[in-house]
């Protein structure tokens, strides 16, 4: 092969989609179909019937949408994710740069504890919802002790995921055992790569720890918190192993996400074409979402 | 740094090691709390106050897995299969598509990647029906290359979006050299640029892995054969049933099928952080 | 480029190896054998999955060209799983399950009435009040292997503890309710509070079915005939009120699931609760000496109700495919359901009560010393009416009972909202 300067324009493009062709072919069979298939649905009367019987489902003037405004579940389910995204998101990225910058101070046996403190992070979903549970347990539960002990006996029957207006805390402590891990490692990460000399010219100058971290760290770290943090919503807002394991959406539907309630509407419930109206609302918002928060960030680059 | 160290005042030391200690029994805790279980019979786990250390441990959660509950190992088996050809495909996509957006900016280049991001928000459930009836015409429903392959999809994004900020960051006069001296592009892309990011591909590999091995809603969709089914699910379906729970069980099932991604993990852990990090910061 | 080569090959190599597996089972079907598929979410329930491994082993013994497939999933996914399969052009012949899928499965157009697939003088055998529970536009669509109504099991040792008769259980909610006051003052070996009663509340469909079961108790229906919602009756009031009294007393643990109840009635932590009869099945898994302590009673009476209950049964759905498969399908029901099989498994892990005359009066059933109590119930048992909705509705109630309870809202109000979300859920 003669050599041929790299920047012949349309050789380079022929390549390029070569490379992407089977990346392109997966997405496009497995995600991409699937997705606008279940878009299409969701404006048929579609239901377990006509995947049985191959009969495709019949334009329905809305009403799954409609459907979904007649009783306060989808609102609710609503309300219930984004505070479980806000919540889970917050706690976890206030915890994991605490415990960030703890490590990243110098301490004794801190490569030790970084390695250690990722074990919950390779937990599977389904054995931490597990192990939460068990924690929590109503009767013989671990927390339900702690808790006694705590108060002297005040509080002797704290069961977190029994009440409605508690259980959903419990579900985001499952998310955040699991969760603040990876958000501590890439944080700390990013925090080493702040340069040592810069840092140390501060410090020189005097600065404080405080003004130091805000104006000096912060906004080294800003790209990594970027990624981190949006990787933990989109995480969140999908989560569903965890609420369908540990609670099932209850007590009195105060844990029904719009994955839970999509869930439930399309394979207990049989009526597909509902819960793909759910799930296309869910993944609008989504969408939105992110987009904002990118929107955000880049205002805050300016 | 050692002056930093002397500079923090008894009080902020106190403080610091006081949250450093209280997040830390936060994530270990938990885990010491299913191994004690694990030991404990089943009347012993259900004793309140509960016991912090089981008063006669017993290996009868762990015998029972072995020899009455042996199928769980047909689920670790399938598991590690899937979550290996997974994380192996995924490195080789992720190298294709990771160089070719890195490299290429094009019209067609934008497209993809603003595909790529969008096809990691869109929720399982919503996929999972048209999903059965697509592979089921393909004929490879309830195999677990079919399964691999769903997988695949749902893993591939983020990884080649992972490696493509690896390959970002090799110099193109690297590249403009080998072509001078008459290389071609697959060779350019697999013997020189690929070698330079290997701990960005080893951290692709393990994270697609990790990320299978925690799958539940694919399998559970997409396989019906007992024999063919992963861990997640063979653990939901077969030991948490209706029935009655059996916590010691659960407990011990918790710990073995945790422990081959926490070895897999700490003997990566290296190439894993470097890697998740650097991908994350050049994201 | 070496290296690509021998990357290549390894990625063909394992694939070739991944889908050759699903390639080789596809090649089976030759001239006459028939191979049944049977859904059963049993084979994965420890308690019985060897009785299911013996129905195998026992049945293609004595029919040599049939091979029994199981198709597994677990209880709360094996309907969707049967769907998907049939919608990717896979039916099952056969699901092992509960009655209230049948309603679903029929409304897909998978199940087929039995009368189709089964001989008359089989069918003929049940008892017609039991396979009228089954019934879709007057044809029975499942077939039970047993049934049972909700059984009211009490702790005989903790009775005789607070003083009680362990040999007159209450019989109605008013008996019960002082009975109650004496069991909660009790605490277990630890010092463990003792729950009086246990009703379950939590979000699964059996549940739902659960409190529609106790809505009977009190003379009270939440379906009238036509299958429309109609729960303006004093008895459904009445059992949604009873509910909240028992949150409010601290006699039933809160939010439970039946494994939950099961777990704290084998531990001695729960002196009276409702259950299916083979529930106790679950209880002896975690405490094989609660067989000692263990009694049935029949469901109590409330209000203006005679404690009517709901029936319950575990039963074959079956679907048709084809006249070879039908057939042999046929021969593995009335194989199944029979004296010979089902008497160990009715002795042992399931206690239940037959479906059909010529199993009346089989051992395992007359000498049952769990069931003895409730005996009578097994007669007064009411059908609900279908509703494709079923699922729906019964977590609905669900809701409706967490809401009066940890959700703390009065009952007039909580019903209101559940009548609203109700009506729009089931005329979907």
């Amino acid at each position: 092969m003669k050599p041929k300067p790299l920047s012949s324009k349309r050789s380079d493009t022929l390549f390029s989609l070569l490379l992407d062709l089977p990346a392109f072919l997966l997405l496009l069979s497995f995600i991409v179909v699937p997705i606008v298939d279940s878009v299409i649905k969701s404006f048929q009367a579609y239901g377990v019937k006509n995947i049985i019987t191959k009969k495709p489902g019949v334009w329905n003037d809305f009403a799954n949408y409609l459907y979904l405004f007649k009783t306060d579940d989808f609102v609710g389910a609503t309300l219930h994710t984004f505070s479980f995204v806000i919540g889970v998101v917050l706690v976890q990225f206030l915890l994991a740069i605490l415990l960030a910058l703890i490590l990243n101070s110098n301490i004794r046996g801190a490569r030790f504890m970084r390695s250690v403190m990722m074990t919950p992070w390779v937990v599977p979903t389904v054995i931490s919802a597990l192990i939460w549970m068990w924690l929590f347990q109503p009767q013989y539960g671990l927390l339900k002790y702690l808790v006694s002990l705590v108060t002297f006996g005040h509080l002797s029957d704290f069961a977190i995921l029994n009440n409605p207006s508690t259980a959903l805390t419990g579900v985001g402590v499952a998310a955040l055992w699991k969760q603040i891990p990876l958000m501590t490692l890439l944080l700390l990460a990013g925090l080493q790569n702040v340069p040592q000399d810069i840092s140390e010219a501060a410090m020189i100058d005097g600065a404080g720890k405080i003004r130091r971290f805000f104006s000096i760290i912060l906004p080294y770290l800003s790209p990594v918190i970027k990624v981190s943090v949006s990787m933990s919503i989109i995480e969140n807002f999908k989560q569903f192993p965890l609420f369908w394991t540990m609670t099932g959406g209850g007590p009195n539907n105060s844990t029904t996400t719009l994955a839970v309630l999509s869930y439930r509407e399309a394979f207990v419930g049989m009526n597909l074409g509902s819960g793909a109206a759910i799930t296309t609302l869910w993944m609008l918002m989504m969408i939105a979402v992110i987009f904002g928060y990118n929107k955000l960030f880049r205002v805050q680059e300016m | 740094m050692k002056t930093t160290m002397k500079s923090d005042s008894k009080l902020f030391s106190f403080f610091k090691y006081a949250a450093l200690a209280v997040i830390l029994l936060f994530l270990l805790f938990p885990l010491y709390w299913v191994l004690i279980t694990a030991f404990k019979t089943n009347m012993e786990a259900y004793r309140y106050p509960p016991t912090f250390f089981p008063r006669h441990p017993v290996l009868t959660s762990f015998l029972s897995l072995f020899h009455e509950n042996n199928q769980f190992f047909v689920y670790y088996k399938n598991n590690i299969i899937v979550s290996s050809f997974v994380a192996l495909l995924c490195c080789v996509v992720a190298i294709f598509s990771g160089y070719s957006l890195a490299r290429f900016r094009h019209r067609w280049n934008t497209w993809f990647f603003a595909l790529l991001l969008a096809s990691q928000m869109f929720p399982v459930i919503s996929r999972m029906i048209s999903l059965y009836s697509i592979m089921g015409k393909l004929g490879i429903i309830n195999t677990l290359g079919g399964l691999s392959l769903a997988l695949l999809a749902a893993q591939a994004p983020f990884c080649i979006i992972l490696m493509s900020s690896f390959f970002a960051g090799i110099p193109k006069e690297i590249e403009e050299a080998a072509y001078v001296d008459g290389a071609g592009r697959w060779r350019i892309l697999f013997s020189i640029v690929t070698p330079l990011v290997k701990s960005g591909l080893v951290a692709v590999g393990i994270y697609a892995f990790l990320m299978t091995w925690d799958d539940y809603l694919h399998a559970a969709t997409l396989i019906q054969a007992d024999m063919k089914r992963t861990l997640s699910v063979g653990i939901a379906l077969r030991y948490l049933g209706e029935l009655s729970y059996d916590w010691s069980l659960v407990n011990t099932i918790s710990i073995v099928g945790t422990i081959p991604v926490v070895l897999l993990f700490f003997f990566f852990q290296k190439y894993m952080i470097k890697g998740l990090v650097a991908g994350a910061v050049k994201g | 480029m070496k290296k690509l080569l021998a990357m290549l090959l390894v990625v063909l190599v394992t694939t070739s190896i991944l889908f050759a597996a699903g390639a080789a089972e596809k090649t089976v079907a030759t001239e006459k054998p028939v191979t049944l598929k049977v859904a059963n979410y049993a084979l994965l329930e420890s308690g019985y999955e060897q009785f299911w491994k013996n129905v195998k082993v026992g049945f293609e013994a004595q029919n040599p060209n049939i091979t029994i497939e199981w198709v597994t999933a677990p209880y709360g996914e094996i309907v969707n799983q049967v769907v998907n399969m049939a919608g990717g052009g896979d039916k099952v012949d056969v699901i092992f399950g509960e009655i209230d899928w049948v309603p679903g499965l029929v409304d897909t157009g998978l199940a087929a009435p039995i009368r189709d697939i089964l001989p008359p003088e089989f069918v003929n055998d049940f008892y017609p009040d039991v396979l009228k529970s089954f019934e879709v536009n007057g044809q029975p669509y499942g077939i039970p292997l047993y049934v049972s109504p909700y059984v009211l099991y009490y702790n005989k040792d903790l009775f005789k503890q607070a003083g009680l008769d362990p040999n007159t259980p209450p019989k109605t909610y008013t008996e019960m309710l002082s009975y109650a006051e004496k069991l909660s003052k009790l605490k277990d070996a630890n010092g463990n509070k003792v729950y009086a009663f246990g009703q379950t509340t939590a979000s699964v469909p059996v549940s739902g079915a659960s409190l529609n079961a106790m809505v009977f108790n009190f003379g009270g229906q939440v379906l009238d005939a036509q299958g429309k919602l109609s729960v303006d009756n004093q008895g459904f009031k009445d059992a949604i009120s009873m509910v909240q009294l028992l949150d409010q007393k601290g006699y039933n643990p809160q939010n439970a699931k039946l494994k939950d109840l099961r777990n704290l009635f084998a531990l001695g932590q729960l002196a009276m609760y409702y259950d299916q009869s083979w529930g106790f099945n679950g209880v002896k898994s975690i405490n094989a000496k609660a067989v000692d302590f263990t009694a049935s009673a029949e469901p109590l009476k409330g209000g203006s109700g005679s404690g009517e209950s709901l029936l319950q049964a575990h039963c074959f759905i079956l679907m048709d495919n084809g006249k070879a498969r039908t057939a042999a399908l046929s021969k593995f029901v009335q194989y199944v359901i029979s004296t010979d099989v089902l008497n160990d498994y009715l002795r042992d892990l399931t206690p239940a009560y037959p479906a059909k005359n010529s199993m009346a009066s089989m051992e395992s059933v007359v000498n049952n010393g769990i069931l003895k109590g409730a005996s009578p119930a097994a007669g007064r048992v009411r059908v609900q009416t279908f509703i494709p909705q079923i699922s729906t509705l019964n977590l609905e109630l669900c809701s409706l009972a967490q809401a009066v309870t940890v959700g703390k809202q009065d009952v007039s109000s909580a019903i209101e909202k559940f009548k609203a979300s109700a009506t729009v859920k089931i005329s979907q």
